[in-house]
C-alpha cells in the first residue's frame, strides 16, 4: 500500500494530537485531581464529579444547557426552514440580494447582536416600554436574566447557519421529483410533506445538530442574557477556571459537557442518517 | 539561490534567533495592567514617564482581570508572556506565593518597598509583590433618586429605608468579584457575623433579592446601569467611583458608618518573566513618591506609601492617607477568602438563581 495517503494526513493528525487530544487528556486527568484551597494536589479523587452531581445549581446548569441547545436547534429549524425554502424556490431577480440579507447577521459580532437583545429585553428596555405604553402590562417584567432570553439570543445568532445547511439540502433535490408527484395528482401540500420534506431531512438534521452543538458550548450570549445567576455549563466552567481558580471542578464540568454532548450528537446523527436512508 | 545555501542561511538564522530575541528583550518590558477607560490614564501617568526615564519600551497588555491574569500565570507555569502582572489582588498574590509562581521581592530589588504602610505585609505575604494602589469598597448612590444612605443596612435592606420605589434599582455582584465578597462581609457583620460566619449575609441576600434589578460580575459592567439610571444604590470601588463621579455621573460616594474594607492592587513578577531586572525597576517606579502621588490623584485612589502627605485636603478626606484612616480600614484575611470563595459563590448562586 502506498505511503502517500498517510503522509498527507500526518500533518493534520499531528496538529490534532498536539492541540486537541493532549489538552483533552490533560483536562480529563485534572478532573480526577483533588483541589485544596484553589490549589491542585496530586491526590486522585472522584469528589469533583460528586460535588457537581450533588449540587442542584450545577444539575440545573447541566439541564439548562441541553434545554437551551434543543430549544435553539428546534427554533432555528422551524424559523429557518420556511426561509430556506423561499430562498431556494424564489424566481425573483433579487434572489441574490435576499440570500445576502438573510445571512447579513453573520457580519456583526455575536456580542453586538446579543447586546441588541439586551437593549430590547432588559427591565427598562424597549419591550417593557412598548407593553407598558400599550397598556398590556402595569408593572415592568424581568424578561432577563432568564433561560428564555438566552434561547432567543442564540436562536437569532445561529439562524443563518441553519438556513445555509437546509438550503444546501433543498438545492440538492431534483425539481423533476416534485413535478412528477404533482403530475400524478398530488397537491402542493401533499408534495411538500411526502416528497420535499423527507428528502430535505438530512439538511434539517444537519442544521439542528449545528445549532445545537454551537448553542451548548456558547459562552458570550448566556453570559450577557443569562448573567451570573442563570448559568449554563460554559459560563460555569469559565467561572471555575478563571474566576474561582478551582481547576479540578472546572475540568470535571468540562469533561461532563464534552462527553454528554458527543453522545447526544452521535445519537442525533444516527437518527438523522436513519431518516435519510428511509 | 541554491537549496544548500538556503538551508545554510536558515540554520544560521535559527541559531541566531534566541540571541536576537534576548537582545531585544533587554530593553522591552511587557506589562499587564489596567485597560478600558484606564488604559490612557496608566500609560500617561506611569508607563510613558517610565519609558522616558529609562530609555526602554513598554508593551502594555491591557487584557484580563486579576483572576484571569493569575489563571494565565498558572496555565503557563509562571511564564505567561508578560514580565509584570500589574493588577493582582491579595487572594491571587497569596495563591501565587503558595504555588511558587511569583518572584519574592526584597528591598534590594525594589528599594521603595521600605516606604509602604506597615499593615501591608499583614494583608499579603512579605515581599510577594509591590502594592501600588489602595482603594476600598465604598457605597455609592444616585443623588437625584434617593436620599443619602448612612449604613450598609441601607444597601442590604433597601426597602426599610427607601420603600417600594427602590424595587429593581439595586445591583448585586457575583462573588467572583471581590467587591461582592466585601459587601457580603459587611452584610454578615450587620448581623454579628464576618468571614467566619456568613449566615447573616445570606439572610440579607435573600431579603434583598426582590429589590435587585441588575446582577453582574465585573465592576465595569455596572457602569452602563449607573449611567442609564437603572441602578440607584451599589457597593463600588472608591477609585472607579471617584473617576466616574468626576466625569459627571450623578452619584455620590460615601463611607458608611460601619466603615469600609480596603483593597491593594499589587504588581508582581512571575517566576518565568523574561526581563526581571527591568520588571523590578518598573515595580520600584510604581512606588516612587511622585508617581504614587500623581497616580492617586488621577485614579482617585490612595497611595500605598505612608509618606505621601501633600494631597489636596478635599481629596485626602475621602482616601486612606493617615494612620487613623488606615487603622479604621478593615483588611479581612485574604487566605480565608480564597479558601471559602467557592462555597460562598455556590451559596450566592443558590440564592440568586
Amino acid at each position: 500500500m502506498s505511503r502517500t495517503p498517510w503522509l498527507l494526513v500526518a500533518a493534520p493528525m499531528a496538529l490534532l494530537l498536539v492541540f486537541f487530544v493532549v489538552p483533552n487528556a490533560l483536562l480529563l486527568s485534572t478532573s480526577f485531581l483533588k483541589s485544596e484551597a484553589q490549589t491542585l494536589t496530586g491526590e486522585l479523587t472522584l469528589e469533583n464529579y460528586g460535588f457537581l452531581f450533588s449540587k442542584p445549581i450545577y444539575q440545573w446548569a447541566f439541564a439548562r444547557t441541553f434545554i437551551v441547545g434543543a430549544s435553539v436547534g428546534l427554533l432555528c429549524v422551524l424559523l429557518g426552514y420556511p426561509l430556506a425554502y423561499f430562498l431556494v424556490r424564489t424566481k425573483s431577480r433579487w434572489k441574490g440580494v435576499l440570500i445576502a440579507l438573510s445571512l447579513a447577521p453573520l457580519l456583526a459580532s455575536v456580542v453586538v447582536r446579543t447586546y441588541g437583545w439586551y437593549i430590547i429585553l432588559n427591565r427598562f428596555g424597549v419591550a417593557n416600554d412598548l407593553l407598558l405604553n400599550m397598556g398590556l402590562i402595569h408593572e415592568r417584567i424581568a424578561f432577563m436574566p432568564s433561560t428564555g432570553a438566552i434561547i432567543i439570543g442564540l436562536a437569532h445568532a445561529l439562524l443563518p447557519y441553519t438556513v445555509l445547511t437546509i438550503m444546501g439540502s433543498l438545492n440538492g433535490i431534483n425539481p423533476n421529483l416534485e413535478q412528477a408527484a404533482m403530475s400524478l395528482g398530488a397537491s402542493r401540500t401533499r408534495t411538500f410533506f411526502h416528497v420535499v420534506l423527507p428528502l430535505s431531512l438530512p439538511g434539517i438534521a444537519g442544521g439542528f445538530i449545528l445549532a445545537f452543538s454551537i448553542a451548548i458550548s456558547a459562552y458570550a450570549t448566556p453570559a450577557i442574557l443569562g448573567g451570573p445567576a442563570t448559568q449554563v455549563m460554559a459560563t460555569a466552567i469559565y467561572g471555575f477556571m478563571t474566576q474561582l481558580l478551582d481547576w479540578s471542578i472546572g475540568a470535571a464540568l468540562a469533561v461532563v459537557l464534552i462527553v454528554s454532548s458527543v453522545l447526544l450528537l452521535y445519537a442525533a446523527s444516527r437518527i438523522g442518517a436513519k431518516q435519510a436512508a428511509i | 539561490m541554491k537549496r544548500r545555501d538556503l538551508l545554510k542561511r536558515g540554520a544560521a538564522l535559527a541559531v541566531a534567533a534566541p540571541y536576537v530575541i534576548t537582545a531585544r528583550s533587554q530593553e522591552t518590558l511587557i506589562v499587564n495592567t489596567q485597560g478600558g477607560e484606564y488604559q490612557e490614564l496608566v500609560e500617561r501617568v506611569v508607563i510613558r514617564p517610565f519609558e522616558k526615564k529609562f530609555g526602554v519600551r513598554v508593551v502594555h497588555d491591557a487584557t484580563g482581570t486579576a483572576s484571569q491574569d493569575y489563571a494565565k500565570i498558572r496555565a503557563a507555569r509562571g511564564a505567561p508572556g508578560f514580565d509584570v502582572a500589574g493588577l493582582l489582588t491579595p487572594p491571587e498574590v497569596i495563591l501565587g506565593v503558595k504555588e511558587g509562581f511569583l518572584e519574592k521581592l526584597t528591598e534590594r530589588e525594589v528599594p521603595n518597598l521600605k516606604y509602604l504602610w506597615d499593615k501591608t505585609w499583614q494583608v499579603i505575604p512579605g515581599g510577594s509583590g509591590a502594592p501600588h494602589t489602595l482603594q476600598y469598597a465604598a457605597l455609592v448612590y444616585h443623588k437625584e433618586k434617593i436620599e443619602r444612605p448612612r449604613s450598609w443596612a441601607d444597601y442590604w435592606e433597601p426597602q426599610k429605608r427607601y420603600g417600594d420605589k427602590i424595587k429593581g434599582h439595586v445591583i448585586n455582584y457575583n462573588p467572583a468579584n471581590l467587591l461582592s465578597v466585601y459587601a457580603l462581609i459587611h452584610g454578615a457583620q450587620l448581623g454579628g457575623g464576618g468571614v467566619d460566619n456568613m449566615e447573616p449575609a445570606w439572610a440579607r441576600l435573600k431579603a434583598q433579592k426582590p429589590y435587585v434589578g441588575v446582577v453582574v460580575t465585573g465592576s465595569a459592567e455596572a457602569v452602563p446601569h449607573f449611567e442609564n439610571g437603572q441602578v440607584w444604590i451599589s457597593p463600588y470601588w472608591s477609585g472607579r467611583s471617584g473617576y466616574y463621579i468626576d466625569r459627571g455621573l450623578p452619584f455620590e460616594m460615601l463611607i458608611p458608618q460601619e466603615g469600609v474594607i480596603g483593597l491593594f492592587d499589587v504588581a508582581c513578577v512571575p517566576v518565568g518573566a523574561k526581563n526581571k531586572k527591568l520588571a523590578y525597576e518598573f515595580l520600584n517606579w510604581r512606588l516612587d513618591k511622585e508617581v504614587q502621588r500623581q497616580w492617586a490623584l488621577a485614579y482617585f485612589t490612595s497611595p500605598t506609601r505612608s509618606d505621601v502627605t501633600d494631597l489636596p485636603a478635599k481629596f485626602a478626606a475621602s482616601q486612606i492617607v493617615t494612620r487613623e484612616q488606615m487603622a479604621k480600614t478593615q483588611f479581612p484575611d485574604s487566605d480565608v477568602i480564597g479558601a471559602r470563595r467557592k462555597d460562598w459563590t455556590l451559596k450566592w448562586q443558590e440564592i440568586m438563581a
